[in-house]
């Protein structure tokens, strides 16, 4: 009765689409990329203000004044700044990871320009004031507590915690600790603002239906005068903290164990990046991936399995994880780890090879639907200065991934013998059988614990 | 605002089809709705209607286990599927020429699933979804706020007062002849709704679908629809206080009220929107800014049709900060608008976001074809898609507060507080 499995039809070619780049006397580099038949426009603006600029005893600053900077400018305050936008059905976010700050908007076309002008207000004059310094400050410090609780989080921060080793900007919590964000002042996130937001480590990024011509007016109208210098960013080089072991956050009565296995990976220049890519798909980055396959299809241990690498400008981490029944913690373990140990014996079958390349190949267009996904795409090449001809050439990089490039990447970036195993469950089920199993030296903490150091 | 195409078709298997074109990107969205939720379910098999979602990626008589999946993903296609209350939707986005894999795949399931079941894959599924449950509303702080609140704001007899993810017992007890059953009551091209969204030749896509779907015989005993008929209020106020492993109380309100579809819930769409849609909004200007009582405060209304649908909000304490004083500064929010009505301010704001989240929803032709098989299920009109902007924007001040002062009152409402296990008794 059912037809059978037809054949493609003819592949339509894909380009990423045409965008230009401009720099403006003050330092501002400005991307452009004018789609036409669109409604809206993203605005994403860059700056070199992420947690790696930070220092130590101010961890959580970086987010912070991320966080603050939504909350008015010299001319409106909080809640007039919220209403002059969001009349306009314009959302402004502002936030922060390792690398940069990111304040953004979309907006129908007709508003670009009055956007713009408050995206500008907002990062060249912002209050930053001590009363919603306070507010902020304070939901994060509640924000922390509740990360506590959530077994997920506490199990992604406790890992980052313990895989690098201490002296590793990347080991601390981005957003900061209860005590050193307790420790912040309003006049901490003033002097970051003031020395890490300038346009010369600036880049703004306009996609979507926009006038050329027009656009770029109105930027120079609104940034042209922005004056300002601030230092690049930090270099630094991430080091593990070392060795096979098992760390338990206990979380008394959890049902599941919250498992994070891995080590260092890999930086965003590294040449290997292509390979890593194709591997960790294969090994947990689609549904028929291997770690998927196994512990869920097969063995019903979990939800989901996956890996996956974390480029950032220095080394980032490469961690799989699965959130697992906890009476099943230790197979769980020890399969995952399989996993990780067959990946490096034997290049995978062309097939299996062929199925993940494809699928990376072709979601290529997919990712690019919407305005935001296209401003989204830019930014690796504004904050990693990636060549103009980084998504034109994304695709053959990959179709050049092969079986052997696969194993070698394996071979170099996953190394199960040197994983920290991490798990946030309920130690006093899971201890006894996690040290006879002997994957390594088991510690038990707490929570507190587990995210300090 | 552009209009969504639409152009509709029946085949004489009853599966309604939708189309709309567009080919400015080289991709295609394919939605299957079938009307079947976990309303469907009866006593004792809560949570089957989302199990057996999960079996239809089990294979079909010629796809393997998985394969559905690999396919897509093959074909540089993305994939999934979900179960609510009403309804269990199924959908792929794909290169525009890998079109017909998507359709084949779908009618093949649609059309002999069950040659490939087995009490293995039932087994291993079980345990996934048992997993799920754990990890989405067990091990998770708050996670069983929807499975308690549904059933204090509907009846024991009502079709949602179970969750859909079900209870572990009733996981426990599904076996190979449920699968059977269900499918064969429900899994029908007269009980399903197709959508294919993107870059494709009409007559070409329409052959395609008669091709694959044509063959696949009705369901001539479609059973009749649950009964889903409920008072229109709750009659009292209901209060739970929840002890869990939090480290702050949490506030949940929810009210009975008009289903999706009619006036008085678009009305509460906007009073939501003016109560929580962005920083500008009443509760988050009040509560979370300047009397610093909450962490956060979120308000929405459920897209269901029913009987009744719900009108629900939460609101995260601040550390020192009682319940009760939060529950009171909450509800003198919900009153003052209910008494004052909106401002133009707010309906200028709450329209113009609405109409920026619109547009920007309707970028995605995954999305496009999820609403244009939402209306066509729920009310054989997918046209709504078009209406939604002027259904919104027509919600004029004295709707709302009239709405509001219907609706949201204390006699209707169940008020459900988490509050941390030490700070108990």
């Amino acid at each position: 009765m059912t037809a059978p499995r037809p054949a493609a039809g003819a592949p339509r070619t894909y380009r990423f689409p045409d965008f230009e780049r401009h720099v403006l006397p003050n330092g501002l580099t400005v991307w452009l990329v004018p789609l036409p038949e669109r409604e809206l426009v993203n605005v994403h603006l860059l700056s070199d203000a992420g947690a790696a600029a930070e220092d130590e005893a101010q961890a959580g600053v970086a987010a912070l004044t991320a966080q603050l900077l939504v909350t008015g400018t010299r001319r409106l305050d909080a809640a007039a700044f919220a209403g002059t936008t969001e009349r306009l059905g314009i959302e402004v976010s502002s936030e922060s990871n390792w690398d940069s700050a990111r304040a953004a908007f979309q907006a129908l076309s007709a508003h670009l320009d009055a956007g713009l002008g408050l995206l500008a207000e907002m990062i060249r004059t912002p209050r930053l004031d001590e009363r919603e310094f306070e507010r902020i400050r304070a939901e994060r410090l509640n924000d922390i507590l509740q990360a506590r609780a959530d077994p997920g989080r506490l199990a992604d921060e406790s890992f980052l915690r313990h895989v690098f080793a201490a002296d590793v900007p990347y080991g601390r919590l981005s957003a900061g600790t209860p005590e050193t964000v307790g420790a912040l002042g309003a006049t901490d996130v003033q002097r970051f603002h003031a020395t890490r937001y300038a346009p010369n480590v600036a880049h703004l990024i306009l996609a979507g239906a926009l006038d050329r011509d027009a656009a770029l007016a109105a930027v120079e109208r609104h940034l042209g005068d922005w004056s300002g210098e601030a230092p690049g960013h930090r270099s630094f080089t991430t080091t593990a903290r070392g060795g096979r072991r098992v760390v338990v956050v206990d979380r008394p009565g959890s049902v599941q164990s919250e498992l994070r296995v891995g080590h260092p990976g890999i930086d965003r220049h590294d040449p290997r990046y292509f390979p890593a890519l194709v591997m960790a798909a294969l090994l947990g980055g689609v549904f028929g991936s291997r770690l998927n396959r196994r512990l869920r299809e097969e063995l019903g241990y979990t939800y989901g399995a996956r890996c996956a690498f974390d480029p950032r400008r220095a080394v980032g981490p490469f961690t799989a994880n699965a959130a697992v029944q906890t009476e099943v913690t230790v197979d769980a373990i020890r399969e995952l780890l399989g996993q990780l140990a067959r990946v490096r014996e034997a290049p995978p079958e062309p097939d299996e090879l062929a199925e993940v390349r494809n699928f990376l190949v072709g979601v290529f267009p997919l990712r690019f639907e919407t305005t935001g996904g296209i401003a989204a795409a830019i930014e690796p090449l504004a904050v990693y200065g990636l060549p103009d001809h980084w998504w034109r050439e994304y695709r053959e990089n990959l179709e050049a991934v092969d079986p052997a490039a696969v194993h070698r990447a394996a071979l170099e970036l996953v190394r199960p013998d040197e994983a920290l195993i991490l798990l946030a469950g309920d130690a006093a089920r899971i201890r006894d059988d996690l040290e006879a199993a002997a994957f390594g030296p088991v510690e038990v903490v707490t929570a507190e614990a587990a995210l300090s150091r | 605002m552009a209009q969504v195409p639409i152009e509709r078709r029946v085949l004489d298997n009853g599966l309604r089809v939708v189309l709309s074109r567009d080919p400015r990107a080289p991709a295609v969205a394919v939605n299957l709705w079938y009307d079947v939720g976990s309303k469907h379910e009866r006593p004792g098999k809560t949570g089957f209607a989302h199990l057996f979602e999960h079996m239809m990626f089990q294979g079909s008589a010629n796809v393997e286990k998985g394969q559905h999946f690999s396919l897509v993903q093959a074909a540089g296609g993305t994939l999934n599927a979900s179960t609510w209350l009403d309804r269990t939707n199924y959908f792929e986005t794909l290169p525009a020429h890998e079109l017909e894999l998507a359709l084949w795949l779908e009618a093949d399931r649609m059309a002999s699933l069950l040659p490939a079941m087995t009490q293995e894959k039932l087994d291993n599924q079980r345990d996934v979804v048992k997993n799920e449950r754990r990890w989405s509303v067990d091990n998770q702080p708050y996670g069983d706020w929807d499975e308690r609140i549904q059933a204090l704001v509907y009846p024991e007899a009502h079709p949602y007062h179970h969750s859909t993810i079900g209870s572990m017992e009733d996981l426990s007890a599904a076996s190979l002849d449920d699968v059977r059953e269900f499918f064969a009551t429900f899994y029908a091209p007269n009980n399903a709704v197709l959508t294919v969204a993107g870059d494709f030749e009409t007559d070409a896509a329409l052959a395609m679908v008669e091709r694959h779907f044509g063959p696949i015989p009705a369901n001539p005993d479609l059973p009749s629809p649950p009964d889903m008929t409920v008072e229109p209020s709750i009659g009292e106020e209901v209060r739970e206080t929840v002890p869990d492993r939090v480290p702050l109380p949490r506030l949940y309100l929810a009210h009975r009220i008009p289903p999706f579809g009619t006036d008085a819930f678009d009305a509460l769409e906007v009073a939501s929107d003016v109560l929580a849609s962005g920083r500008a909004s009443r509760l988050y200007g009040s509560l979370v800014r300047e009397q610093r009582l909450a962490q956060d405060a979120t308000v929405f209304v459920f897209p269901i049709v029913g009987g009744a649908s719900m009108f629900s909000t939460w609101v995260t304490a601040r550390p020192g900060v009682a319940p009760e004083k939060l529950e009171a500064a909450l509800l003198a929010e919900i009153d003052r608008l209910a008494a004052e009505g909106p401002s133009d301010a707010d309906l200028e704001r709450v329209r113009n976001l609405h109409g920026s989240h619109h547009a920007s929803s309707l970028e995605r032709i995954s999305e496009r074809a999820d609403r244009l098989s939402m209306y066509t299920c729920l009310f054989d009109e997918p046209e709504r898609v078009n209406a939604e902007v002027t259904r919104y924007d027509g919600v004029d001040a004295g709707r709302v507060s009239e709405a509001l002062r219907e609706w949201i009152r204390a006699d209707n409402r169940v008020t459900l507080t988490y509050v941390p296990a030490e700070a108990q008794s």
